[in-house]
């Protein structure tokens, strides 16, 4: 018997493009560079969430009161008026009268520390704790201060509370747009690929059409491998953008230094309330890599042979 | 008697490439079910533009085709597939591809077509001992000479005993002795009910074959 009758069908079967002619390597180089970005902007997207909460949550739990010294009345039994106030006031859960040593410390930054500070009238403060649960009336708090104590008045940093969210909001929308952008992006480089891989097999996909080969069966001659560079860029670009953010906490002396190092290294070595959150979002982003690089490349291939022969 | 429905029809064909003047020129012709036909003329005179129509990769730019009962003009891109496994092409320039081995060339449309490979194994095991290509299974078509390459891409092209079979010189690149023997694999093929259409400028095949012959000239056909 002839050769060929022993000839033993190969286990795989050889693909119909050729990957040696498909822009592959370009593709996952892009693709992992574009996950890797993905991956830090939901870092610091995440990142800014806490801080504001954070920051928001301080401030929310407190409020000041300013006595300005005034020459009628002396500052002692101002505080013992305003004590006896906060004491009857519902929601307010502590207080502290911070003494003339602190108020003038608040000061130091801009003044020095000069003697100078002694001689001026620098207001006293009382920095009052309040029940998130049953919060205070503020507005009657206000008036009553005003009413019963010469120079009083009342911080609840409703300003800064507003301007930190409006602050937080728009860095957050800035974030979102990142990943939107780098969404827009990544779409376009899958079709700008799939049309490269069908130009470099053209050849491939005419004598495919000619022997019978419908649209989808070509489509998924291409799409699967798309898949999976999708995928591999995917993973790459979320270990490396891990790797960043542990390697940002590290440099800066790990766990126990504190502001972005800190906040970076509890991303994914933290609470578990923060952590969860962060690897179910960088879960995502291998996820939706392969998705768009399947969906995009199908939806390229098919709208591109439908203008072929 | 009922005359045998045409498996291809071309009626008033007119082909032009681009803004140029007509390559083909009012062509009509009915190859009815089981025909052997030899097509032949002088270089330039159409032959392969007309076989482009026939095996679909180009528009007639005014008259009618109808292949297998179905209008082409009208064809869904849905269905060109189903039409298209029903031809078999033998092109002049082989079209192997070629990161895939003879075996593997050779077994294209059933692959395309669904088929296991346990399925059509021995079919194609078959045909490449036919053709002369046992010992080539494994090779890749780059390192066939341009008579191997023809005999592969003949193997292709009937694979699927197709109900046409279209060839634009499939015998320029092979010895007469093979010429014949593939001459031969032709007229099994057309036994069998394929209905076969072959250019060529071979008039010693055409002598041999005792077939109908349509000349092309200047974009015209002729019936001898």
């Amino acid at each position: 018997m002839a050769t060929a009758s022993k000839h033993k069908e190969p286990k795989q079967a050889s693909g119909l493009m050729p990957r040696s002619q498909m822009p592959l390597r370009t593709l996952m180089i892009a693709m992992t560079v574009m996950c890797y970005l993905a991956c830090l902007a939901i870092g610091a997207l995440v990142l800014i969430t806490r801080a504001v909460n954070d920051w928001s949550s301080d401030i929310s739990g407190e409020v000041t009161v300013q006595i300005r010294p005034s020459d009628d009345v002396k500052m002692s039994d101002k505080l013992v008026v305003i004590a006896d106030i906060l004491d009857k006031t519902a929601g307010v859960s502590s207080y502290k009268i911070l003494d003339k040593k602190a108020g003038a410390k608040l000061l130091e930054p801009w003044l020095g520390n000069a003697d100078i500070l002694d001689q001026l009238p620098v207001p006293r403060l009382v920095a009052v704790s309040i029940d998130q649960n049953k919060l205070p009336d503020f507005d009657k708090l206000a008036a009553e201060l005003k009413s019963q104590v010469t120079g009083a008045s009342l911080d609840t940093h409703r300003r800064w509370q507003a301007e930190l969210t409006r602050m937080g909001n728009s860095l957050v929308r800035l974030g979102v747009g990142v990943l939107v952008l780098i969404t827009i992006s990544a779409i376009a480089l899958v079709i700008f690929a799939s049309r490269t891989a069908l130009d470099a097999n053209r050849q491939v996909v005419e004598v495919l059409h000619l022997v019978g080969a419908s649209d989808p069966f070509i489509a998924r001659q291409v799409q699967w491998q798309f898949l999976w560079a999708g995928l591999q860029s995917g993973l790459i670009g979320v270990l490396v953008g891990m790797a960043t953010f542990i390697l940002l906490g590290i440099s800066s002396g790990g766990p126990a230094s504190s502001g972005l190092a800190d906040a970076s290294y509890g991303l994914l070595i933290g609470t578990p309330e923060v952590t969860s959150v962060t690897y179910l979002l960088f879960l995502l982003v291998p996820i939706v890599a392969t998705l768009l690089c399947l969906v995009a490349a199908r939806l390229a291939i098919m709208r591109i042979l439908s203008n072929a022969i | 008697m009922n005359r045998p429905s045409s498996i291809v029809s071309l009626q008033n064909i007119g082909l032009r490439y681009g803004k140029g003047r007509e390559v083909l020129r009012d062509i009509n012709l009915d190859l009815e079910p089981g025909s052997f036909h030899f097509l032949t003329g002088p270089s330039g005179a159409g032959k392969t533009s007309l076989l482009r129509l026939l095996f679909l990769t180009k528009k007639p730019t005014r008259g009618l085709i109808s292949m297998f009962g179905k209008d082409m003009a009208t064809l869904s891109r849905r269905n060109m597939p189903k039409i298209r496994r029903r031809i078999g092409v033998v092109f002049q320039d082989f079209r192997l591809l070629d990161h895939l081995t003879t075996y593997e060339n050779i077994a294209l449309p059933l692959r395309v077509a669904g088929q296991k490979p346990k399925d059509y194994r021995d079919n194609v095991v078959e045909l490449l001992n036919w053709v002369g290509l046992a010992e080539y299974a494994d090779v890749y078509p780059p390192v066939l000479s341009g008579g191997e390459k023809q005999r592969v891409a003949i193997a292709r092209a009937v694979i699927t005993q197709p109900d046409l079979l279209l060839a634009d010189e499939p015998t320029g690149n092979v010895d007469p002795a093979m010429a014949l023997r593939l001459l031969r694999l032709f007229a099994e093929l057309n036994k069998f009910g394929t209905t076969i259409v072959i250019a060529t400028h071979d008039s010693h095949l055409i002598a041999k074959a005792k077939r109908p012959v349509l000349v092309l000239n200047d974009g015209q056909l002729e019936h001898n």
